[in-house]
């Protein structure tokens, strides 16, 4: 007998692990679910764990200080080999175990997995889903940067938002009353410990779920889950149409784990850590905060709701949303698991996908921000300014100083915030000119108080050029009738 | 194979067991009551840094009157009163201070009325801007467009021996409003005399009637 | 066999420390490793003349200097006539009376001292050509004493009227420089550096081709800017022009509560 076999017995024979571990890796699973489609679950695991392993060789030198956690992450990107790498791993990693967390959610939910008796396995999935959100928030807060420290503003400020208590609910979760080392430690202990430690205990439990109750089989039209002959229904499925686990359904998992992993580590190659930005000094703030890729949609959603649903969207939605997410498998917890004939489901996972795909999409590059170096830094197009008079090309200066700009393109360059100006006199005459720049209006501040009256003519002359070619400028229809009428030339003066 | 449920055991050994339950659960309860005498105090530890420590009701000293010349709006950064020694650059907070007469002054938070985040302030079209998500406010503090449902947080300010105080250790949210500033245009113009304008001054927050 | 294992484990070792040694040397080149220094310096550790110029200049005067619609910065004429304590002193202080905003940081700019000198060196540097007004006998950049308008008067009808017309209100290929609101945004030295330094970018000739009869000397400049400034309105901007009512400062207000 070889050495090493020796040893295996000896330790087998005290801890006696190789009966619950075979059964567990040779149950039968039905034969339809040795699919790719399956293999998500396994994949956020890998994800988890390498989460963990990178973790804990970057909190070898991370310092969860508020004066020198920036310069820690400064010391890993340029000092130490490969430091970077790991940082660009872990932030990649969070990035992927979130996507594929959120694709193991859909493919669950479409393929009935939620239903008797794996209401519970969802429920648990559903608190690991948050939490895995709440590892990526409390990690952008640990890279403390810049951003980090105006997302905990932005969470600071919600969490302000909730009647009566808000006010404390600030001061617990930034550790006194404004962000500083308190707060760093506090999201360091969340993010290390806390989360984690719950995270590891409830995939334990999920796992243990999934192998006890099987996994759940491949869903067919018309095949109805009914409570009391369920149970029987799957043992015979599994039985009669089964395949053990291991080896014969585990190396799709295996090769999509391989693959996942190997494109965490090429993205991390290839784009790198993300940031840290610049030094969390709040003295800074020339900075434009943006939350990390998967809170886009939020930080959208937040921009355009109406200042008087902000409030009433940001408490009552969240646990709406998520006891929505719970109650799924007690409200539909029997029946058709079949997408085929749950049109509702499907069409409720494309709506939430397009949406988030959406706003997502908006949150890259964000058009209702203005760009507060347009004014000084995005040149007047210089086609706009040939043969204009000297009150004209003023009026363009006029247009960059007042930091028009900021809100309104010109030439593709500026803020989007408002509409671009390169064809405003198409649409609008002289007098809606003055009127709009003096007084504002449609979410444009009003300028009178900014502008003196020469400013602003100077500032309608140059509008006035700005059109698309030959087109006609924009007239008002009722000064031509008004003139008629009255036989004078009223407006002769201008 | 003997078990509790035997039929042959004895009376001695059915009252054995109910005593010995009975041991069990006075153990569980012990445990319960060590737990929360252990962990009640605890709760005053993790409260701790929210409870006790009240600096940040201090008043600020921002300097001598001079620095902020009248009709401007200056830029100054504060040591924030409640901190610690390894707070680094974060227990550094900014504040706007708009000077409009010898003795008008308000204070501003840089924080945005709605997310908090950092708002500039651009001198040649007297607005403040935020970055975030494009709430913009007018010279005085109200709003002027944007996701905010209100003016910039003011804080409190005092005038003490040519200096000017201001109560500043909070971040201001909507429930922890910095302070109690006075409302730009409601009062103190009455006083002011017609006069020819060179610049039409609107007061925003009160008229919501531009709407284009 | 023993011997045979031995040099697979050789083997094995070594294909792996070759394996380690081409990933670390990978490692140094690969695409996602961060450039040196951090990712987003502070605001006053930016000291790069093109940096700075693109973000604080270029909106007004210009990607290039010239063709903006501000002063053009890169007419060697316009460089060689600023010295450098008047051009930081515009960076830093703005030019009161005219659009361009004060960058100093003590000011409520950005711009810290340091980069205000980045940019002075750099504009000199970029669009300077030395010294081409020497032996030009060019006006000097500030005037030394009070124009006259009257004689200045003749003076723009001789220089300028020819391409921004005598009166300002018939067209001309210039465009007008008489008008009110114009006048009001301008000063009298943004005219003056205009009339000697010239706007080649827009084809506008400096001080020695204005006249048909030769240079301008430096009293007609002096002249010409003063007699300018004298045609700025009292209430400039107004409207409706020489309709306005009896109270004119008065109109433009009521104009707007009324509407609405």
């Amino acid at each position: 007998m070889p050495w090493y076999r020796q040893v295996y017995d000896w330790l087998e024979h005290r801890l006696q692990l190789e009966g619950p571990v075979m059964e567990a890796m040779v149950h039968p699973v039905p034969r339809k679910t040795a699919s790719w489609w399956y293999v998500f679950g396994s994949a956020s695991f890998v994800l988890l764990i390498l989460q963990v392993v990178t973790g804990i060789l970057l909190a070898l030198v991370y310092a969860p200080s508020a004066a020198h956690a920036w310069d820690s992450l400064e010391v890993l990107n340029h000092q130490l080999p490969l430091g970077w790498f790991l940082r660009a791993m872990h932030g990649w990693g969070s990035n992927f175990m979130v996507a594929v967390v959120l694709i193991h959610m859909c493919q669950v939910f479409l393929f009935g997995g939620h239903k008797y008796p794996r209401e519970f396995t969802w429920v648990l999935g559903v608190c690991m889903l948050l939490m895995t959100l709440g590892m990526a928030f409390t990690g952008q807060v640990l890279r403390f940067d810049q951003d980090a420290y105006w997302g905990l503003g932005i969470g600071a400020s919600i969490a302000g938002r909730v009647p009566f208590v808000g006010g404390q609910l600030v001061h617990l979760m930034l550790g006194g009353p404004m962000i500083n080392g308190a707060t760093l430690t506090r999201f360091f202990a969340l993010h290390v410990f806390v989360i984690p430690g719950a995270l590891l205990a409830f995939t334990g439990l999920h796992l243990w779920m999934v192998v006890k109750l099987g996994i759940n089989e491949w869903p067919m039209p018309g095949r109805i889950v009914r409570r009391e002959t369920y149970m029987k229904e799957y043992h015979d499925l599994t039985h009669t149409d089964g395949l053990a686990f291991v080896p014969l359904a585990v190396w799709k998992d295996l090769f999509f784990s391989a693959a996942i992993l190997l494109a965490v580590a090429a993205c991390a190659a290839y784009f790198g850590p993300f940031g840290p930005k610049g030094a969390p000094d709040p003295t800074i703030i020339n900075t434009v905060p943006k939350p990390d890729f998967f809170f886009l949609w939020l930080y959208t959603v937040l921009s355009y709701l109406p200042p008087n649903l902000e409030t009433p969207f940001l408490l009552i939605v969240p646990p709406i949303a998520i006891a929505f997410l719970i109650a799924i498998p007690f409200v539909a917890g029997i029946g058709e698991k079949s997408w085929w004939r749950r049109p509702v489901a499907v069409f409720a996972v494309f709506f939430i996908a397009v949406c988030w795909g959406a706003f997502t999409q908006l949150g890259t590059y964000t058009p209702w921000s203005p760009q507060m170096h347009a004014w000084s830094g995005a040149p007047v197009p210089e086609k706009l300014l040939v043969n204009r008079t000297p009150l004209e090309r003023q009026g363009a200066v006029v247009l960059q100083q007042k930091q028009c700009r900021n809100c309104h393109e010109l030439g593709g360059m500026g803020g989007q915030r408002g509409p671009a100006l390169d064809d405003v006199a198409g649409h609008m005459t002289e007098d809606q000119l003055y009127r709009q720049v003096l007084q504002g209006g449609g979410n444009m501040p009003a300028y009178g108080a900014a502008l003196s009256p020469a400013e602003t003519t100077a500032l309608v002359k140059f509008l006035t050029t700005l059109k698309v070619n030959y087109a006609p400028a924009a007239s008002d229809a009722s000064r031509q009738v008004a003139d008629a009428d009255t036989g004078t030339a009223a407006t002769g003066a201008r | 194979m003997e078990g509790p449920n035997n039929p042959l055991e004895s009376e001695a050994q059915v009252r054995d067991i109910s005593r010995r339950t009975l041991l069990m659960k006075i153990g569980i309860g012990l445990n319960a009551l060590v737990a929360a005498a252990i962990a009640t105090p605890v709760i005053a530890y993790v409260l701790g840094p929210v409870l006790k420590r009240k600096e940040y009701l201090d008043w600020v000293d921002l300097g001598s009157l001079s620095n902020f010349p009248v009709g401007e709006t200056t830029l100054v950064n504060y040591r924030n009163p409640f901190t610690n020694s390894w707070d680094g650059d974060t227990a550094n907070v900014p504040a706007y201070v708009r000077r409009t007469s010898d003795t008008d002054f308000t204070v501003f938070a840089v924080n945005c009325a709605h997310l908090g985040c950092p708002v500039k302030w651009f001198k040649e079209s007297q607005l403040f801007m935020c970055p975030c998500h494009g709430g913009a406010y007018y010279a005085d503090g109200s709003r002027a467009s944007g996701p905010p449902e209100r003016g910039l947080f003011t804080y409190g300010l005092k005038l003490q021996k040519g200096k000017l105080l201001i109560n500043a250790g909070q971040m201001p949210t909507l429930q922890n409003q910095a302070g109690l500033g006075k409302t730009p245009c409601s009062g103190g113009d009455a006083s002011v005399k017609p006069q020819i304008v060179a610049r039409i001054e609107p007061c925003p927050g009160t008229d919501k009637s531009t709407i284009g | 066999m023993q011997s045979e294992v031995s040099s697979r484990a050789k083997n094995v070792t070594r294909y792996g420390c070759l394996l380690l040694a081409v990933s670390f040397l990978a490692g140094c080149k690969l695409p996602g490793k961060p450039k040196d220094g951090p990712e987003v310096p502070r605001p006053e550790q930016v000291l790069s003349f093109d940096e700075l110029y693109a973000a604080n200049c270029s909106g007004c005067h210009g990607a290039h200097g010239e063709k903006g619609p501000a002063m053009n910065l890169a007419n060697p004429e316009y460089q060689a006539l600023v010295d450098d304590a008047s051009l930081r002193d515009i960076i830093v202080n703005g030019e009161k009376g005219t659009l361009m905003p004060a960058f100093g940081e003590k000011q409520g700019g950005e711009l810290t001292d340091a980069q205000v000198n980045v940019l002075v060196k750099g504009l000199r540097a970029k669009w300077g050509k030395g010294d081409v007004l020497s032996g030009l006998n060019a006006p000097t950049w500030k005037a030394t004493h009070a124009g006259d308008p009257a004689a200045g008067k003749l003076v723009y009808e001789a220089a300028c009227a020819r391409c921004h017309s005598a009166s300002g209100s018939q067209p001309s290929k210039g465009g007008s420089i008489l008008d009110g609101s114009f006048l009001a945004v301008v000063n009298e030295q943004m005219i003056r550096t205009t009339v000697i330094a010239g706007r080649p970018d827009l084809g506008m000739p400096d001080w020695r081709s204005l006249k048909q009869s030769g240079p301008l000397t430096d009293n007609e400049v002096t002249d010409v800017t003063a007699w300018l400034m004298s045609q700025k309105p009292a209430l400039p901007g107004q409207p409706y022009g020489s309709a306005a009512p009896a109270q004119p400062a008065a109109a433009p207000a009521n104009k707007i509560s009324g509407k609405d």
